[in-house]
């Protein structure tokens, strides 16, 4: 992702600052799910932060919305951490939330490795779809990533061809 | 009449220009604009925060538009399912197309003005729409 204005300069965030009502308990949940499907990072209580970019911004207007309907207080900022340090921060705590899902993924897939092809290329099929959403919430990449998306295209292939491969 | 709508379109702004040039307003003009100030105050906005039709209840301005319309055709409430998973993305539907649809309105994005981008996803929809009719 291109995102600082000079190399080694931090980037822009987008902030979510919020506050929702304790009750009734359905929407804060419904809200904090969709905070956690999107990899937010948390700042502190009631700010969380996403790098800025079309996508991430829209998402977080929208969740302010629900937020102000309800009954909340919500408000959307674009700001540049102060230091290198912090960014780094962030970014350091969002791949190692990401890289231990991308781990779960590599053990599932590993442990099924003895399974016969149609019980492998079922599980290949339903870790693809959960690599999909790991991805979408994995703005700092770690090397955790490269190993999952190996493990389960592995899986997919039929056990004669990767003898073949290996001999 | 006039309608406006937040600049740098993506895929639930195209689809509801779509709708309303279709379905509400053949006559529809439409204006791009950063900031929901910027809104003139003789157009209706739409898929912008705190305006009716946005998104709501967890969906996406394309459905707002059809209820607030009456529109119940089951074809374009199956396009409502699409634009749904393509803009929110949260496995409320099955919408295989979804991904496809989303990949081709960023890339269009990249490369057209707003006008631009209307111009080319209109028969996109009228596409999908003849598909869905034709797959009933």
């Amino acid at each position: 992702m291109a995102r600082a204005a000079r190399p080694g300069a931090p980037g822009e965030w987008v902030l979510l600052s919020y506050r929702i009502p304790r009750e009734p308990s359905t929407p804060r949940i419904t809200i904090w799910r969709k905070l956690k499907r999107l990899g937010v990072a948390q700042i502190s209580d009631g700010l969380i932060a996403l790098p800025a970019d079309a996508r991430t911004r829209e998402h977080l207007d929208w969740i302010a919305d629900e937020i102000l309907e309800a009954g909340g207080s919500a408000a959307i900022w674009i700001a540049r951490p102060g230091m290198t340090a912090t960014e780094r921060d962030l970014a350091t705590a969002m791949a190692a939330a990401r890289a231990a899902e991308y781990a779960k993924v590599t053990a599932e897939a590993t442990a099924a490795a003895d399974r016969d092809d149609t019980a492998r290329l079922s599980l290949a099929r339903r870790l693809r779809a959960e690599l999909r959403r790991i991805h979408r919430r994995d703005y700092f990449p770690p090397a955790e990533r490269d190993q999952a998306t190996a493990a389960v295209e592995a899986l997919a292939q039929p056990v004669v061809e990767q003898e073949e491969q290996t001999s | 009449m006039k309608w406006a709508t937040r600049a740098a379109i993506h895929i639930d702004r195209a689809a509801c220009a779509w709708l309303i040039r279709r379905h509400v307003d053949p006559d529809a003009e439409f204006v791009f604009v950063t900031d929901p100030a910027q809104v003139p105050a003789d157009a209706t906005p739409f898929d912008m925060r705190g305006v009716e039709l946005g998104h709501h209840q967890g969906e996406c301005s394309f459905e707002t538009i059809l209820r607030h319309y009456d529109l119940d055709d089951p074809v374009l409430w199956r396009i409502a399912q699409i634009i749904h998973e393509a803009d929110l993305d949260d496995e409320r539907y099955d919408a295989p197309e979804a991904p496809g649809l989303d990949v081709t309105l960023r890339g269009l994005s990249m490369i057209c003005t707003d006008e631009q981008t209307l111009h080319h996803t209109g028969p996109i929809f009228d596409g999908l729409a003849l598909s869905e009719i034709r797959a009933r």
